[in-house]
């Protein structure tokens, strides 16, 4: 088997801030060692509370931010320098889906003239040729042509969002980064892009880095889900067998607040405490503030990420603890 | 504080240094200096000496500092003139200039400020409407036409009053109403507008809403937060004392620092253009300076430093 | 002067008239745009409707008033009409001002790009002289650069160009870093476009209109300014005429001939007035966030 499409390995993204009045900069970790595998027509699902640097991975993993640490590989090659040639030339292949599509396309131009700028900027496709490219990517999408008429302002949030599904796919990429592709729109509209987002990769094979903080979401589209928690993994493993198993103790806390169909099966974990500050990192795991389960050990030493006996991984004492505890018993 | 303080200082050795170095740029792009500062006609052995005496055949980084370091040992030049020293043809011509600025200040301030408050307290009044019209006018009418619209009146016509020359405080009367008017409409328009800005803003309302007397409200949180951008015209207006009345001075035949200017760039008498402009830039940087530590008095939000620059 | 430099865009008449309904232009508004259009007219015939060159003298009439059959505003000190000089007065200035402000667009329009794009020191050093050209008076920066480099008009507009440029780098910097931290421009440059592309295709046209209003607030300025170095012999040079250059010569005259300085101030102030009233205007209408 070749390389794996997108590859990240421990990449880090630091920012500066400024605290107080003698104001020393402090150096915020969005995503600290983050290592993450997409792999040809499968969905990673990174799932995540704001500020947990889902968002900041996504950028990193299509090399529009430099990591301060660690590398990012493209089909096992390294990313080129942002805003280099070949990082230009290497956009064809790789896309990305917005959260906001109104302020992804530009209110001046019509929808085709955006859908067709790939092909102009890649050159693929005889100039004269490349509008009825885009009119036909267009209607692949779900749009029709007196739509693509029309302005991005005169279009619905849904129809927007096909759009900019349409620009992405104008290059016929390999690997697709959709970052909260459908927290903007209604939840009727919701299925119809994921939906839309489904075929597209059964029928081009795409690699999917799906980033949400809805579960739900995460759940539809996710073939493996990995959970982020103030810049770090916490655990990450197939979809059904980490959602409907979390090892660890957040997961099992997200898991247990999505809505699910029929009788709730286990009883609900409300998180305590305050949503993660980046710039005040708690001593030890990061979550034990907010962890029904931590002990002693867990505020003072940082869990590392390691497999557990079913193939997943996960950081957290407790939960290695329980399945050495197991496999003993066994 | 103290790191807000040095920063600020910085800042402002940074654009002092800035237009040291304007000078020296514009001074060496206008061509030769040898060549300007002494006439055409000299004879080659003396331009030699001059350029070995001032260095000119010495790579430019070098005499780029060399310039800075005689700047920084206060060696502004001699006038080609009369071959005093610049600066003290420029220092004698302060107080003059200051004679017109000082009280046209006061009288900005003394007009301005007030008007604007007025006229944001009582919205659509005469007053607030005179206000509006005559900041309109005070930008749109440069200063030399209503100063010479001035002259018209109060000279020519009704003759009460001299057109020109430093004889006496009459003489002062008009350059001072000329420089005055217009900076008082400006300052009106200004603080009207501050006023009006914090005026709708919610911690006003709450504060009356919740029983706090108007004229309390007015001077316990309308007028602190109006301060705010009202203290950076000021600035600005304190800033200019020194060249702000370069049109003024010409028309009314004032001795001053503007006149002087005026003058030495029609005879490219570079020293003393070269001193003016430093004496400007320093004004102006220090009272940029004290504006911004005021604004950390006034503001302790930008204390922070989490705001760069006054603007 | 200074406080003209200061205080910016100073004329807030059109507040009052906000409320009114939308698509009606207020009063003064009209005579703005009518005025402007007139002198527009006035500057681009100049050649065709001035009665006599501006340089001819007409030695039986001199310092003859307004209202004098052959010169209707009146004759100067060696006889010349004052209205074939007030009208290719009019051109040079409006030349000056029209040539200096798209100097100052294009100029600072393109620092702010460049500081947007690369960030860094690059827009450190954009900022920083930003600063310095707010701090300090453009007069005297102007008068400083005269003395040493002498008036040719090339250099005089060019000069007046670098008036107000740090306003239009601000604004396209600030425009340019938010379109492309989360907008359009970052997902155009995510499709791979070139920064050529990304700037002029994109954030160009989506920035002009600003760019525009803020051309329009920064015009009447430059005017003045440029009549106030002429006023003082600094600016456009004999036999050259300007605006403010008529108000230096008739000032000679102000008792026996007033009306060789009145006609010429008179279109400053009236074309600065109309010129700011549309710009408030066209800012209130296009875009209220620029102050």
């Amino acid at each position: 088997m070749s390389a794996p499409l997108l590859q990240t390995r421990n990449v880090t993204r630091c920012y500066g801030m400024r605290k107080g009045l003698l104001g020393r900069s402090v150096e915020v970790r969005a995503v600290d060692g983050v290592s993450l595998t997409v792999e040809r027509g499968r969905t990673l699902g990174l799932v995540g509370e704001s500020g947990s640097g889902k968002s900041t991975t996504g950028r990193l993993a299509l090399g529009l931010e430099k990591p301060d640490a660690g590398d990012v590989l493209f089909k096992g090659a390294a990313m080129p320098g942002t805003d280099s040639l070949a990082w230009r030339q290497m956009r064809a292949r790789m896309q990305m889906i917005y959260q906001d599509p109104l302020g992804a396309l530009d209110r001046r131009l019509q929808i085709v003239e955006q859908v067709r700028e790939p092909f102009d900027v890649h050159g693929l496709g005889q100039p004269k040729e490349r509008e009825a490219l885009a009119f036909a990517l267009l209607q692949s999408v779900g749009l029709r042509a007196d739509q693509g008429r029309r302005y991005p302002h005169e279009l619905s949030g849904g129809q927007r969002q096909r759009a900019v599904i349409a620009r992405a796919l104008a290059t016929k990429p390999d690997l697709l980064v959709c970052d909260e592709p459908v927290s903007a729109l209604d939840v009727s509209i919701q299925a119809q892009v994921i939906n839309l987002l489904v075929d597209i990769q059964q029928e081009l094979g795409l690699g999917l880095l799906f980033i949400s903080h809805d579960l739900k979401v995460i759940r539809q589209v996710s073939h493996r889900v990995a959970v982020m928690y103030l810049g770090r993994i916490v655990e990450e493993g197939e979809a059904d067998l980490l959602l409907s198993n979390p090892a660890h103790p957040y997961t099992e806390a997200l898991v247990s607040a999505a809505p699910v169909p029929g009788r709730r099966t286990r009883p609900r974990i409300v998180l305590q405490g305050d949503p993660p500050n980046p710039a005040a990192r708690p001593s030890g795991c990061a979550f034990h503030p907010r962890c029904h389960a931590a002990r002693e050990r867990c505020k003072v030493e940082s869990p590392l990420l390691k497999p557990m006996p079913d193939g997943r991984l996960a950081a957290c004492h407790v939960a290695h603890d329980q399945a050495n505890f197991l496999k003993a018993a066994s | 504080m103290l790191r807000f303080f040095f920063l600020r200082l910085g800042r402002a050795a940074l654009t002092v240094a800035l237009v040291v170095t304007f000078a020296f740029v514009v001074l060496r792009l206008s061509g030769d200096p040898a060549l300007i500062i002494m006439s055409v006609d000299a004879p080659p052995e003396a331009i030699a000496a001059f350029r070995k005496a001032w260095g000119l055949d010495d790579p430019i980084w070098l005499q780029y500092l060399r310039y800075f370091s005689a700047i920084g040992q206060g060696e502004l030049g001699q006038s080609m003139r009369d071959g005093r020293p610049a600066l003290e043809l420029v220092a004698e011509r302060i107080p003059a200039t200051l004679a017109l600025t000082l009280p046209a200040l006061a009288l900005k301030l003394g007009i301005g400020i007030p008007a604007g408050i007025y006229a944001s307290l009582h919205r659509d009044s005469l007053i607030d409407r005179i206000v509006m019209v005559t900041a309109v006018a005070g930008f749109t009418v440069p200063s030399f036409v209503l100063g010479l619209v001035l002259v018209l009146i109060f000279s020519v016509q009704l003759g009460w009053l001299p057109s020109g020359g430093q004889e006496s405080w009459r003489h002062a009367i008009l350059p001072v109403l000329t420089l005055g008017i217009g900076g008082a409409a400006v300052l009106a328009r200004f603080t009207r507008s501050a006023m009006l800005e914090v005026l709708g803003q919610s911690y006003i309302r709450t504060a009356s809403a919740k029983g706090v007397p108007w004229p309390a409200v007015v001077r316990g949180h309308a007028l602190p937060n109006a301060a705010v951008p009202t203290v950076t015209i000021v600035g600005f207006m304190v800033g200019s004392l020194i060249a702000g009345a370069v049109v003024v001075e010409s028309v009314f035949s004032w001795p001053g620092v503007g006149r002087l200017l005026v003058v030495s760039v029609a005879n490219r008498d570079l020293a003393i253009v070269q001193c003016i402009l430093l004496l400007v830039a320093i004004t102006m940087v220090s009272a940029n300076l004290i504006v911004d530590l005021l604004y950390g008095v006034l503001d302790p939000r930008l204390r922070s430093g989490a705001k760069a620059g006054a603007h | 002067m200074a406080d003209i430099t200061a205080a910016g865009s100073a004329t807030a008449t059109v507040d009052k008239v906000a409320p009114q309904p939308k698509n009606r232009i207020p009063l003064l508004v009209w005579f703005g745009l009518i005025w402007i259009g007139f002198i527009l007219i006035v500057a681009l015939t100049a050649d065709w409707i001035t009665p006599y060159r501006f340089t001819a003298y007409d030695l039986r009439n001199r310092l003859s008033p307004p209202g004098h059959v052959l010169h209707w505003l009146g004759t100067d000190e060696l006889g010349r009409d004052v209205l074939s000089r007030l009208i290719v007065s009019i051109r040079i200035s409006l030349l000056v001002a029209f040539g200096a402000t798209v100097i100052s667009a294009v100029f600072g329009t393109v620092m702010g790009f460049l500081a947007a794009h690369f960030r860094g020191w690059v827009e450190q050093f954009v900022l920083m002289l930003a600063d310095f050209q707010a701090a300090m008076p453009f007069l005297i920066l102007a008068l400083s650069v005269l003395a040493f480099f002498g008036n040719a008009l090339p250099l005089f507009i060019g000069l007046m160009g670098l008036y107000g440029w740090e306003r239009y780098a601000r604004i396209s910097r600030g425009l340019a870093i938010s379109a492309g931290a989360q907008g359009y421009a970052g997902a155009v440059r995510q499709i791979g476009a070139s920064p050529a592309r990304v700037y002029l295709r994109h954030i160009l046209p989506n920035i002009a209109s600003t760019l525009i209003v803020s051309m329009t607030l920064t015009f009447p300025e430059v005017i003045l300014l440029e009549s106030g170095l002429s006023f003082l012999g600094l600016g456009v040079q004999p036999p050259m005429t300007s605006l403010g250059n008529m108000v230096g010569y008739g000032r000679e005259y102000l008792t026996r001939a007033p009306w060789i300085m009145l006609a010429p101030a008179c279109t400053i102030v009236l074309t600065t007035l109309a010129v700011s009233l549309v710009g408030d205007w066209l800012r209130d209408r296009l875009d209220p966030t620029l102050r």
